[in-house]
């Protein structure tokens, strides 16, 4: 069943130094689908994040989107191809306003000579934030405030939002609900739910089992570095996701995703 | 605990460092203001044209190199080699207008400018290459800034010494580009001009396009640039790259003060940098700073060397009270933090 898959990789294997961090991981999201990435801590979510990312190069194993191979040599190529990530508690620059954040490596310059010298249309840049993450259901501060002013809920909420304004094909969440109250939480769900309804395909990483299987359509479960399952949410419920996370739950459900 | 939340309110918190980041500047004027006015108290000599222009003079010198480590803490890092770079730059250029084109001091005034012209483009190229290393080891060899910069700044001194076997060397040169421009009335002098549109031209730089964003960004947080698919290392290798060249123009302007080139005219500059801008907001820890900021910073610098020389006080006083303008930036800034390092 390869239906509808839109980013996948395959196989993968990434080592730091002596630790082994993925082994033999493969996953693969489909449009219009949004997977929930679980496990303990040191399972190799992050790491996973990071190759689908760009961010790193696995030692071994395939990345393919839209069933092209493809290999990352930077986030930037990565981003390029329309695949927008929130990394954990890192994805802004605190010292630089909501807008910068915003388009922050994709900045809007001014007309003639002085835009070829890399002179920045801040107003414009303002304004467009403001639309953006409005639009994507994020309701901001005003925009020419830095990041250090803002309170954390906030700072996650400009961070989320970012992410989704910008995604095209693929979005990766790591922890988005960090940082945030229950109703925060779950307009960030909504905005999750949003972006599956246009077709993007999302990952969703999250300690949070309740939104994970409040949101996801299917969940994907790490341990020590392997996928050890990925089923649809319905073979789950709550403590056999627990039993499979920690592993006292060994006959995984079957991986028929 | 009613107290902490209600001081992290964000409203709240938003009013009183807009307050104080607006008037961030407005205290400098205005500590300039009070120096100005307490040294004219104690010797009305103090506050005069010439005062000004040899204020200004000396500014000249310091604010290019501090305007360069202004990009450079921005960004995270560190560059101690500029005091070093001033003399060495200073020594090639001459030496290449000395010897290489065999120009000597006899030929003045605007039959000086062809020879000058290619002084300066060897001290700024000096530095820029300076900075290059700097960059490399920063970058390729991923030594930390503060050691690879201390390791470049032994090496400047070393070869400025051998290049010169220690002694000035003298070459072409106009004198009256460092003269005020009009000794009655107007302290600047055509380099001190020269040297306000280069700062202003970076200021806009630093503040209005792309390059000072990701100066700022980079030293805001350094893997958050990176994943926004900004290459992180090339903006570290263009601060350092941009503040060795300034440090090879600064070496440029000494040797047009003094005539000469000389392996120790930098000499601890470095330092003066560092404490320029941080008098003027920038924090070491990055991602903080204004070009307006270190302007005014370097300003205060030099009024109270000028100030304490002309009221009888010894030089070793100005030490103290840089130590004690330091001290009360920093502490400002951290009380803007609202606490400093405390957790």
């Amino acid at each position: 069943m390869t239906d509808g898959v839109l980013y996948e990789v395959r196989n993968v294997t990434k080592s730091y130094g002596q630790v082994r961090a993925l082994e033999d991981a493969s996953i693969m999201l489909r449009a219009g689908e949004v997977v929930g990435l679980v496990g303990d801590n040191g399972a190799g979510k992050s790491t996973l994040i990071k190759v689908l990312s760009g961010v790193h190069r696995p030692d071994s194993g395939e990345i393919l989107l839209d069933g092209q191979q493809r290999s990352w040599n930077s986030p930037r190529e990565a981003l390029d191809a329309g695949i927008e990530t929130l990394y954990q508690d890192s994805s802004l620059a605190p010292h630089l306003t909501v807008s910068q954040n915003v388009f922050l490596g994709r900045e809007l310059t001014v007309p003639g000579f002085l835009g070829r010298m890399g002179f920045l249309n801040s107003k414009k840049m303002d304004e467009e934030a403001r639309e953006d993450l409005e639009r994507v259901g994020i309701l901001i501060p005003p925009s020419g405030r830095t990041v250090t002013q803002l309170s954390g809920g906030q700072r996650q909420a400009v961070a989320v939002g970012r992410a989704v304004a910008w995604a095209r094909t693929v979005i990766l969440l790591d922890e988005p609900t960090n940082h945030l109250g229950a109703r925060q939480s779950i307009d960030v769900l909504n905005v999750i739910a949003a972006a599956r309804e246009q077709g993007l395909a999302v990952m969703l990483i999250s300690h949070t089992l309740p939104y994970v299987l409040q949101v996801c359509d299917r969940i994907v479960v790490m341990r020590l570095g392997r996928v050890v399952a990925d089923a649809p949410r319905s073979s789950f419920d709550a403590d056999s996701l627990i039993g499979t996370i920690t592993g006292s739950i060994n006959s995984s459900p079957a991986n028929e995703a | 605990m009613k107290s902490i939340s209600s001081r992290l309110r964000p409203h709240v918190g938003r009013r009183r460092l807009r307050a104080l980041a607006s008037n961030q500047s407005a205290i400098l004027v205005g500590v300039l203001i009070v120096l100005i006015g307490v040294f004219s108290a104690l010797e009305p000599k103090f506050f005069s044209v010439a005062t000004a222009g040899n204020i200004l003079t000396d500014w000249g010198s310091v604010v290019l190199i501090a305007v360069g480590m202004t990009y450079v803490i921005i960004s995270g890092g560190i560059d101690l080699s500029v005091g070093a770079v001033v003399g060495l730059s200073s020594v090639t250029a001459a030496w290449t207008m000395a010897t290489v084109l065999g120009v000597g001091q006899d030929v003045q005034g605007s039959a000086a400018y062809g020879t000058m012209l290619v002084g300066a483009v060897v001290s700024v190229s000096v530095g820029a290459l300076v900075g290059l290393i700097n960059a490399f080891l920063i970058n390729k060899l991923h030594i930390a800034p503060f050691i690879a910069t201390l390791a470049t700044m032994g090496a400047c001194l070393g070869f400025s010494v051998i290049i010169s076997t220690g002694m000035p060397i003298g070459s072409a040169n106009d004198f009256s580009l460092i003269a005020p421009i009009d000794s009655s009335y107007v302290p600047f002098s055509w380099a001190v001009v020269a040297v306000i549109m280069v700062v202003t031209i970076l200021g806009f730089f630093l503040h209005k396009a792309r390059f000072g964003l990701y100066t700022y960004a980079v030293g805001s947080n350094a893997f958050a640039t990176r994943v926004a698919g900004i290459n992180v290392e090339r903006q570290r290798t263009k601060v350092y790259v941009l503040s060795g060249a300034l440090a090879g123009l600064a070496g440029m302007y000494v040797y047009i003060r003094l005539g000469a080139g000389s392996p120790s005219s930098g000499n601890g500059r470095e330092l003066d940098a560092i404490a320029a801008a941080v008098i003027g907001g920038v924090a070491l820890s990055g991602g903080v700073g204004t070009i307006l900021g270190t302007v005014l910073g370097t300003l205060i610098l030099f009024t109270v060397q000028s100030g304490l020389i002309m009221v009888g006080l010894a030089p070793d006083w100005k030490k103290v009270v840089v130590a004690v303008l330091i001290a009360a930036a920093v502490g400002a800034q951290s009380l803007r933090r609202g606490g400093g390092s405390q957790p």
